[in-house]
């Protein structure tokens, strides 16, 4: 049944969690991603195994995680890795895809999650600072494959980024396979417009479709390329009532969705919504 | 030589016997096993001028920077995870508020491989990460070589050993074997990187108890320096077994740390005003705690052993 209300955050990574194949090992990054790997896990792709930064391998949670090596990325995990052996494994090609965010991107996928500079700022005295890697450059470089997910701004869809933190296809064409980097880099980015994949010659991000009620003009506004467009750009598909259903219970407070409050939030209530929503799900292997 | 008897102290004593300003540290933990009365207790003493090594680092990170504590951070990370963004990292980097802080930037595994090369006392790691990014390029300790057996390109990073490092698990006997349940990060690495290591621990066990599981003792006692006992050290992340995250101390937090002010603010009420982690336990409120305790034992409970004299609880 399809979904009658959703937010664009809700499809984003509805589309996120469409992109991992059932059977897939898949490494997950911070934020949406997370939430994504449940309605993957919950609907299409109940084979798949989801690792993640922290040494969590396979877990099977009562909540979405609120970081890499919260709770639910260990819980009922078939086993707990330190860090560097996680990625020591992703490094000897044992995970297939990854799932990763980013703040500014170029069209062969290259990454900045590491500072803005801004006009006249630089490295060392950036406009804004990022949080820096964490693990996608490593995600980025060595998994099978990696999924981005961000938000398609301007200023951030741009021919050069200030800083590559993580890398895509480089320059281009076979340019990353000449750098010897393990995995085969981005194959498609989410963002709240549709979705991108990336031509398998020229490595150049195309748009390939259109969430609905986007436009082509919408999307090149924003992009600051003459960005390709699909020969035959197709529609996604809306969210099924039952991927709304498993945000709304293993999200109850709709933390990964952006809910923010500038109110001081009741320990009580949070902890009781909390409490309730684990009492619902019911933990079936 | 670090001897193996009781190495039990008192949490100030700890800090001020191996924290002298101008150290380089790290933290075990990340969500989870945060040694968050370890950072108060540090903030308290004013320890100025340290290096921060780390992967990633979330909230004690941040509150750390923010109080001005840290000169320099080398690691991958520092933010608030999903909850919020890391705006006192923010302000030290863009602003030099409280504190201009130096960055020598990893990726998480780079940086993992630094303190696993110092583990194995070796002074330097290879990986297949940081090609083709800018991180080596801003960060002249990377060093990009032909793999002089193969000729394919490879980054080096150097070993890191931190002066001391505090790392908080779930169990421990008075010698120091620590026994982690749940996630590792790096800890059993960090705890031999580093040249002292201060364990805290949730309880203290008879070491009888520690040999029933052998397996879980993720730390060695002739690793560590100190042991001290501190009940919900993680306040507000999360000790796997013992008790379940306060979100909403978390994001009553990122209220105030919208400004320097308001984070000083913060402070001075959680940190500074409070003579120690007793006093901010019982401020937290023993209702509350005992919560957290009940909802993570009641969902996530380190098994109990089926044989006789078995692990307790």
């Amino acid at each position: 049944m399809i979904a009658e209300k959703y937010s664009i955050k809700e499809l984003m990574a509805v589309s996120c969690a469409r992109e991992i194949k059932n059977g897939e090992r898949v490494f997950i990054g911070i934020g949406l991603p997370m939430m994504s790997a449940l309605i993957a896990q919950n609907t299409h792709a109940k084979d798949s195994i989801f690792v993640y930064e922290g040494g969590g391998v396979g877990a099977i949670s009562r909540r979405v995680p609120w970081s890499i090596a919260d709770n639910p990325t260990a819980e009922n995990a078939l086993m707990i890795h330190e860090m560097w052996r996680l990625f020591s494994d992703t490094q000897a090609g044992f995970i297939d895809r990854g799932i990763i965010g980013g703040a500014q991107i170029d069209k062969y996928g290259n990454i900045n999650t590491t500072a803005i500079f801004g006009k006249g700022g630089n490295y060392e005295n950036p406009k804004i600072r990022l949080p820096g890697s964490g693990g996608a450059n490593d995600i980025g470089s060595s998994t099978g494959e990696t999924t981005i997910i961000m938000q398609l701004e301007k200023g951030k869809f741009v021919e050069k980024i200030d800083y590559i933190t993580t890398p895509g296809h480089l320059t281009g064409g076979d340019a990353r396979q000449k750098a010897k980097l393990v995995g085969k880099g981005p194959t498609s980015l989410i963002c709240q417009k549709g979705i991108f994949r990336f031509h398998p010659q020229t490595k150049e991000m195309y748009l390939d479709m259109l969430f609905p009620g986007a436009t082509v003009d919408e999307v090149k506004a924003l992009i600051d390329w003459d960005v390709k467009i699909a020969d035959n750009l197709k529609e996604v598909d809306p969210p099924l009532q039952i991927h709304i259903d498993i945000m709304k219970k293993y999200d109850p407070r709709q933390i990964m969705l952006g809910a923010k409050s500038n109110e001081e939030e009741d320990f009580d209530e949070f902890f009781e919504t909390m409490k309730q929503a684990y009492e619902e799900v019911v933990l079936d292997f | 030589m670090r001897s193996d008897k009781d190495k039990q102290t008192s949490l100030q004593e700890a800090v001020k016997t191996y924290l002298p300003n101008g150290s380089s540290m790290s933290f075990g933990g990340l969500g989870a096993r945060d040694p968050f009365a370890v950072l108060y207790e540090i903030i308290r003493q004013g320890a100025k001028d340290l290096t921060l090594m780390t992967t990633s680092i979330m909230d004690i990170g941040n509150i750390l920077i923010g109080a001005g504590c840290v000169r320099k951070v080398e690691g991958a990370y520092v933010w608030i995870g999903s909850v919020g963004s890391g705006l006192n990292y923010r302000r030290a980097v863009e602003k030099g508020v409280p504190v201009k802080i130096e960055i020598e930037e990893y990726s998480n595994y780079s940086a993992s491989l630094r303190f696993l090369a110092a583990s194995m006392n070796i002074p330097f790691m290879a990986t297949k990460s940081l090609i083709g990014s800018d991180i080596p390029k801003y960060n002249d300790k990377i060093k990009l070589i032909d793999d002089p057996f193969t000729n394919e390109p490879v980054a080096l990073v150097s070993a890191a050993s931190p002066d001391v490092v505090f790392i908080h698990v779930q169990k421990a006997d008075t010698a120091g074997n620590g026994q982690i349940w749940g996630i590792l990060m790096n800890d059993p690495t960090l705890a031999r990187a580093a040249k002292k290591v201060v364990l805290t621990c949730e309880e203290i066990v008879s070491t009888r108890e520690i040999r029933k599981l052998p397996n879980l003792t993720a730390i060695p006692a002739y690793c560590v320096d100190a042991v001290v006992e501190i009940p919900f050290c993680s306040h507000p992340m999360w000790t796997a077994g013992y008790y379940w995250c306060d979100l909403p101390f978390r994001r009553n937090f990122m209220l105030y740390n919208k400004t320097q002010e308001g984070f000083e603010k913060w402070l001075k009420e959680w940190v500074l005003d409070i003579k120690d982690w007793n006093a901010f336990l019982n401020k937290i409120g023993k209702d509350r705690l005992e919560k957290l305790a009940k909802m993570e034992r009641d969902n996530y409970n380190i098994p109990v052993l089926a044989y006789e004299g078995g692990a307790k609880r």
